[in-house]
């Protein structure tokens, strides 16, 4: 007897149904799987067959073809275990037959997915969230997951999903007629500080932390620069605290993508905090952007809507490095393999931080640096000028000194400035309504001449700035970006001068030899 | 056969200046070009001699000429008027041809070198700027072209609209170090780039202290802005004192490893420095005003000056003790910066310019 069972594979971010068919026909007894499976898909029969056994059915030993449609592409993991066991036993008229329904009939408005244990239960599975969105875009109905994923899947509307925990329980379900899906509940931002840092246990660094503010603010790329024991780590910790609230699209996106990479947390089901991601130095190419045989996604896309920071940022291998700019640009990461051609969203706001010379101490104040001219050129071309270009702020942060502080009643906690970064996203949103720019960094050129516009005074401050500093051109475009964003946080419509002569401040690299 | 023609050949057979200052003492120009076999008879093994003769044809002369023009390379021997007279006296080692690019005029004027170390720190970069930007009003700056102090000097002659000219240790081809070559362009266009080396040469570490004394002679006075002891800035500062010219040097902190050279000169007698108009006084020049935009401050600015004037502060400390917000602080702070007011002392510490 043949048997069909829908279930579902992902390819990127976006799935297709694969119909799992499994058939019973004379010859000596033997299970085969085609269709391109990998070795994870044909381990399956094994992990099938106790699984079976050990749910108190029967297995008869027989000749059994698995087919895996369509048949050409390349299918992996163990998503599809509990459609093949089903699949087997309806092709054995087992468990599945329902005198007054046609079997196969009922089970074609199921998708299966899951994987199985040897003792029949149902274990938890990547990818349930972008394969439910997928499956609801081409019209499925109900999709059958493992238990240990319904967290993930309750947010999802428009599709009935169940969850089960074993065979028995898949089996019962197509049965029943009365089987009931999992509620489905609203995504609701968390919103208190989760930081493993609070802005107010750092002393000092007024100007550094007024500078986070502002990149939270705006989403603008950062690049912090300073001497050892400066704090630029532990600055950097401080960001997600003020990062502001995602929404509910943004959830939905990175989740998406942390669901493909199983590194979503199971309790929790989606992601409601900005990513904070930081890949060790050691890390490779493809560690960030994503690729392999299997073109998983990288480091950058597990970064969506959140942070990428680079700690030690010059101990990067060049080409690791240079790797980040087409995203930094487009937001989509682009993992072109010879099987097939994935794109993975990688909209993130790149953090660095770096020492200014090899030994660290070039320009500090407390410490003589031992390094030769060449040397430190050495290090500084190490990031190249494309890259930087792609920088909105850069802030030198060096050690406090502590003598000089008197007291702390300036600290502000990290909720106070999250409380400004968001209501400066509010504005942004508004403004950029109707377009894919979600934030003052990733304006286009012809938003820049419309929302950056300055007045007479404005322009007077610039050209005195580029006169007396001696920027490069490249820093004229970052310098009205920040600035918008200092006028948003300020409150105002237009940009005005005090707000261009603060932004002026954040260009610690762009100033020349003078 | 012209006399600079000679000059020039002695220049091409790469032969070490001092070696040939030597052989001219002896021989004029066209006694080594006319009897060169007989002198070759005695000298059978001298390297030099036989250099000479292997470039001792018309044929290379003119090659030569041709090879400089090409290449947009001018050059003047020891026999032209318009070599800088500075230059031609015996203590200097005297270049028998210069070969340049620019103006070569700026060399008529007084020239002042600046010199330092190529490790400069903030302070050095500030002082640099300072004295050389009113400094450049009145003299050439001549310098070195290397990294720190040299480069901060040129750029900021450049900078004041004064002319500099920049001596090097190597050919016009082989500008070193690389990260200058920008610089060295715009003293091509503004000023002028002059060397004894030919054009192919590479810098040596025998190169860079023998252009030094290039440096000291083609100046009334040397000013050290920032040596540490052994610096190569000291090499020059021994030149000029050799050759007769002034010493000034800049007096800085007696722990800092970068004032240990300049404190040591002014043990030794040479002029302390804090301003331009030191130098001005010394030479009885009449003093440069210093181009200073009146600006209106506004209240916040006026309190960070006011804080500024007992000595520099760090950011961290401005903000405790002004008690603006920080987007305050560093507007105005900016804005001072901007002016020229305030300057970044080293990172995030500022102070009064």
């Amino acid at each position: 007897m043949l048997a069909r069972i829908n279930s579902y594979a992902l390819s990127g971010l976006n799935g297709y149904k694969v119909s799992v068919e499994v058939d019973i026909h004379a010859g000596l007894p033997g299970i085969e799987v085609v269709g391109l499976p990998d070795t994870a898909v044909k381990e399956s029969r094994e992990r099938m067959r106790s699984a079976i056994k050990n749910s108190g059915y029967d297995f008869t030993p027989h000749k059994i073809t698995i087919n895996l449609a369509p048949a050409h592409t390349k299918k992996e993991g163990s998503v599809f275990d509990l459609a093949i066991a089903l699949g087997v036993l309806c092709a054995t008229e087992q468990g599945v037959v329902d005198e007054h329904r046609n079997p196969l009939r009922a089970l074609e408005d199921y998708i299966f997915l899951g994987e199985l244990s040897l003792s029949g239960s149902v274990r938890k599975i990547n990818g349930v969230m972008p394969i439910l969105i997928s499956a609801r875009e081409r019209g499925f109905k109900k999709v059958v997951i493992p238990k240990e994923n319904a967290n993930e899947a309750k947010y999802i509307r428009g599709v009935e999903v169940y969850a089960v925990g074993s065979l028995r329980e898949a089996v019962a379900l197509v049965n029943a007629s009365d089987a009931l899906p999992i509620e489905t509940c609203d995504i609701s931002p968390k919103s208190a500080a989760r930081a493993s840092e609070d802005l107010k246990y750092v002393k000092g660094q007024y100007s550094a932390k007024r500078a986070l503010e502002i990149a939270a603010a705006g989403g603008h790329n950062m690049l912090m620069i300073g001497s050892p024991g400066g704090g630029k780590t532990m600055l950097a910790k401080c960001l997600p605290g003020i990062l502001p609230d995602m929404t509910e699209d943004e959830i939905l996106e990175t989740t998406k993508i942390h669901s493909v990479a199983g590194i979503l947390d199971p309790q929790a089901g989606i992601v409601t905090e900005r990513p904070f991601r930081t890949p060790h130095h050691t890390s490779s190419k493809i560690a960030l952007t994503g690729g392999g045989s299997t073109s998983h996604p990288g480091e950058i896309s597990y970064a969506h809507n959140g942070v990428l920071f680079l700690d030690e940022l010059p101990e990067y291998p060049r080409g690791v490095l240079e790797i980040l700019r087409q995203p930094l640009e487009d937001g989509v990461i682009t993992v072109s393999r010879a099987a097939r051609s994935v794109e993975y969203p990688a909209d993130f706001m790149l953090v660095a931080s770096m020492n200014p010379c090899p030994c660290g101490y070039y320009g500090s104040a407390a410490h003589a640096c031992s390094c030769t001219p060449s040397q430190i050129q050495k290090y500084m071309s190490r990031i190249s000028g494309p890259l930087l270009d792609r920088i909105d702020l850069h802030i030198d942060v060096d050690e406090v000194r502590y003598d000089e502080l008197t007291s702390d009643g300036l600290s502000e906690s990290s909720a106070t400035v999250k409380a400004r970064v968001n209501a400066a996203r509010a504005v942004q949103t508004a403004r950029y309504a109707g377009t894919n720019v979600h934030s003052n960094a990733n304006m286009s050129n012809a938003m820049i001449k419309k929302y950056c516009a300055l007045d007479a005074a404005g322009e007077r401050i610039l050209s005195n700035a580029f006169d007396k500093l001696g920027f490069s051109a490249r820093a004229y475009t970052r310098i009205l970006k920040v600035a918008r964003t200092i006028a948003d946080l300020d409150g105002s419509e237009n940009i005005q001068s005090k707000h261009i002569a603060e932004a002026v401040m954040y260009r610690s690299l762009d100033k020349a030899v003078k | 056969m012209l006399l600079s023609d000679l000059y020039l050949w002695l220049s091409f057979s790469r032969v070490r200046t001092r070696k040939l200052n030597k052989l001219l003492e002896r021989y004029t120009p066209e006694q080594l070009w006319d009897s060169f076999d007989e002198e070759i008879k005695y000298n059978p093994d001298d390297k030099a001699l036989s250099a000479l003769k292997r470039t001792r044809s018309v044929d290379f002369i003119e090659r030569t000429k041709q090879y400089l023009k090409l290449n947009n390379i001018e050059y003047v021997t020891r026999a032209d008027p318009i070599f800088p007279v500075s230059l031609a006296q015996t203590e200097v080692d005297p270049p028998l041809v210069l070969y340049y690019k620019g103006n070569l005029d700026i060399l008529r004027e007084p020239c002042i070198a600046v010199v330092g170390t190529r490790r400069a720190s903030q302070y050095g970069k500030y002082v640099t700027n300072k004295i050389v930007s009113e400094l450049a009003q009145r003299f050439t700056i001549v310098s070195g072209l290397a990294t720190g102090i040299d480069g901060y000097a040129h750029a900021a002659a450049l900078d004041a609209g004064g002319n500099t000219a920049a001596v090097l240790g190597s050919g016009l081809f082989n500008v070193t170090p690389v990260s200058n070559v920008k610089l060295f362009d715009d003293i091509c266009k503004r000023g002028t780039v002059v060397t004894e080396y030919t054009p192919d040469t590479h810098a040596t570490e025998y190169t860079f202290p023998e252009r030094n004394r290039i440096i000291s002679g083609l100046c009334k006075g040397v000013l050290v802005v920032e040596a540490s002891d052994g610096s190569g800035s000291l090499i020059t500062a021994n030149c000029a004192l050799e050759q007769g010219r002034d010493v000034f040097a800049v007096p800085g902190d007696i722990d800092k490893i970068r004032s240990i050279g300049t404190n040591k000169l002014i043990k030794n007698g040479a002029v302390p420095v804090t301003s331009a108009n030191d130098i001005f006084d010394y030479y009885d020049v009449p003093h440069a005003g210093r181009k200073q935009k009146s600006v209106e401050l506004d209240f916040g600015q006026q309190k960070i000056l006011d804080m500024l004037a007992n000595g520099e502060a760090s950011f961290d400390s401005l903000a405790e003790r002004s008690g603006m917000s920080i987007a305050e602080l560093n507007t105005s702070l900016s804005a001072l910066v901007i002016y020229g007011l305030v300057h970044e002392v080293s990172k995030n510490v500022y102070g009064l310019s």
